[in-house]
């Protein structure tokens, strides 16, 4: 008899209720809970944070505020997100034994129906190892996992719209021109269902193709559509109640994140150098261990004027490694005839490798 | 004992299910994530200790694990009250429990509550190794000790 999966259909909750409804289940899980896909939208935007962030130091709070957008923290991982009503969050909380044991295997098994929903579509979406989606480089959706009680959840997203330029203002950087390189690479590494095909895809009918793919990753599973059970509700509103609450908010944040991740593949960040003639700010995105995109400022002086955009240029697709980027630029300054007062080639290459530094992978 | 490439020394206590090491020092046991809960945990990004003195229950968390990949518990093997965290070594570098998982990547120092009841289930030396083999080969792990590259 192939397997019963009870579906939680719940589009246009309360952004709260997206949130705590997942974990609800998941506290509440007993021996007999049946395993249960929530398909959850929220009816206002809002931000979530990662289990670990401080929320302080991740999003603009003024911002959120000005703006009606609520902030909540999640019991998974990962960075900030700005989410809203252009994602059907897809939340799987299963028997640890239902699920594949390793967890690459697991998030490979989670991701494949979420692709095979895109490529049906006609969206050459591709499962990006460990966690991510990818369409042609770009991202369409991370995903994340948990354990939660004796449960084992698993999250993620189909992405219908994702509003880039919102979430480039929810999170705290340290300067307006990281703001605007945000957008940039959510612009350059981000996509959505609307973006690729060109309009939004009906969702009902992109729910039931899912869901037909999902009964298909298990051998043909009955998905019957249920209700959650009052002791899942009641658990829904006690984690309501954590979940609004300041201490549980404004947690000390653990997470040393001193980059922004755009996908599996792409970070941004950025750093400074004091040099003898000046402060060196590098805002730097490094893809694939190569610098993707390079912005340089500060307070400096550098001649001709138009060097320093060349000298930028001159750096993308570079592998990022300080003997590769000094010779590059002093190659620059000997082709350019570039004269900067008590700042050398060393010194940019120091401040460029302080943010690639901190662009390691967690 | 390195099996896969997973390091299960013998000396220890272990509760395999929940994959927790233990060394009693007196009526103190140190806890920690074997060699096989870090491996499939992933490079440590955050971890929440519960606070000094907070009674746990058998199976409730201790602490909170936040990896690349995965959010989740470390458990506690019995009932327990906690007497100590690492929290300051891992301030200091989070990446021990990924290098050093069975010394100073230690998580927390508890006094058991139940020990009498709750006990049974610990195994160590070759019932342990044989548990482990067979955990290892069910759930496809090859271990792994990641490298600090800070340190380099």
């Amino acid at each position: 008899m192939a397997p019963q999966i009870r579906l939680l259909y719940m589009e246009g909750v309360s952004p709260l209720r997206s949130q705590t409804v997942y974990h609800a289940v998941g506290y509440a899980m007993q021996p007999d809970t049946p395993n249960t896909i929530i398909l959850v939208s929220p009816n206002a935007p809002y931000v979530s944070i990662g289990y670990h962030q401080d929320i302080q130091k991740e999003v603009d709070l003024d911002y959120c505020a000005q703006h009606n957008l609520p902030v909540y923290r999640r019991e998974v991982g990962g960075g900030a997100v700005y989410l809203d009503s252009g994602q059907l969050f897809t939340q799987w909380i299963f028997h640890k034994e239902d699920l594949p044991a390793s967890l690459e295997e697991r998030f490979a098994f989670y991701i494949d129906p979420i692709v095979q929903t895109y490529r049906e579509l006609g969206i050459p979406a591709e499962y990006r190892p460990i966690n991510d989606i990818h369409v042609k480089g770009k991202k369409i959706g991370g995903t994340g996992a948990a354990q939660m009680g004796m449960a084992e959840v698993l999250v993620g997203s189909l992405m219908f719209t994702f509003d880039k330029k919102t979430m480039a203002q929810v999170l705290k950087v340290p300067s307006e021109k990281m703001r605007d390189k945000v957008f940039e690479s959510l612009e350059a590494y981000m996509t959505t269902m609307t973006e690729q095909l060109g309009f939004t895809p009906d969702r009902a009918m992109v729910k039931d193709l899912y869901l037909q793919k999902v009964s298909e990753a298990f051998g043909g599973a009955e998905i019957y559509e249920g209700e959650w059970t009052p002791a899942e509700e009641a658990m829904a509103q006690e984690i309501d109640a954590r979940f609004t609450s300041n201490e549980w908010l404004y947690q000390k944040g653990r997470l040393q994140q001193p980059a922004l991740r755009i996908h599996q593949d792409v970070y941004l960040a950025e750093a400074a150098f004091k040099a003898r003639g000046g402060l060196i700010r590098v805002i730097a995105r490094l893809r694939e261990g190569r610098i993707d995109d390079v912005a340089i400022s500060g307070d400096f002086t550098l001649l001709p004027v138009f060097a320093l955009g060349a000298l930028e240029q001159s750096l993308r697709g570079l592998a990022a490694t300080p003997e590769t980027l000094k010779a590059k630029i002093e190659e620059a300054y000997y082709r350019l005839h570039i004269q900067s007062p008590g700042v050398t080639p060393a010194d940019f290459t120091t401040a460029i490798m302080n943010a690639v530094m901190s662009q390691q992978p967690a | 004992m390195i099996f896969y490439g997973c390091d299960i020394p013998e000396d220890l206590l272990y509760d395999v299910e929940r994959d927790v090491w233990i060394r009693f020092e007196g009526d103190i046991a140190t806890l920690g994530m074997t060699d096989v809960a870090q491996t499939r945990c992933g490079k440590i990004a955050a971890i929440s200790f519960r606070p000094v003195g907070k009674r746990v229950a058998q199976g409730k968390p201790l602490a909170t694990i936040e990896s690349a990949k995965w959010v989740g518990p470390f458990p506690a093997p019995f009932a327990c009250e906690i007497v100590a965290t690492n929290e300051e070594g891992f301030a200091r570098n989070r990446l021990m429990v990924n290098t050093e998982p069975y010394t100073v990547g230690w998580l927390v120092k508890v006094r058991p509550l139940n020990w009498e009841a709750e006990h049974g289930h610990l195994v160590t030396g070759a019932e342990a190794v044989e548990r482990y083999k067979e955990r290892i080969k069910t759930l496809n792990v090859k271990c792994f000790r990641c490298v600090d590259s800070t340190k380099e």
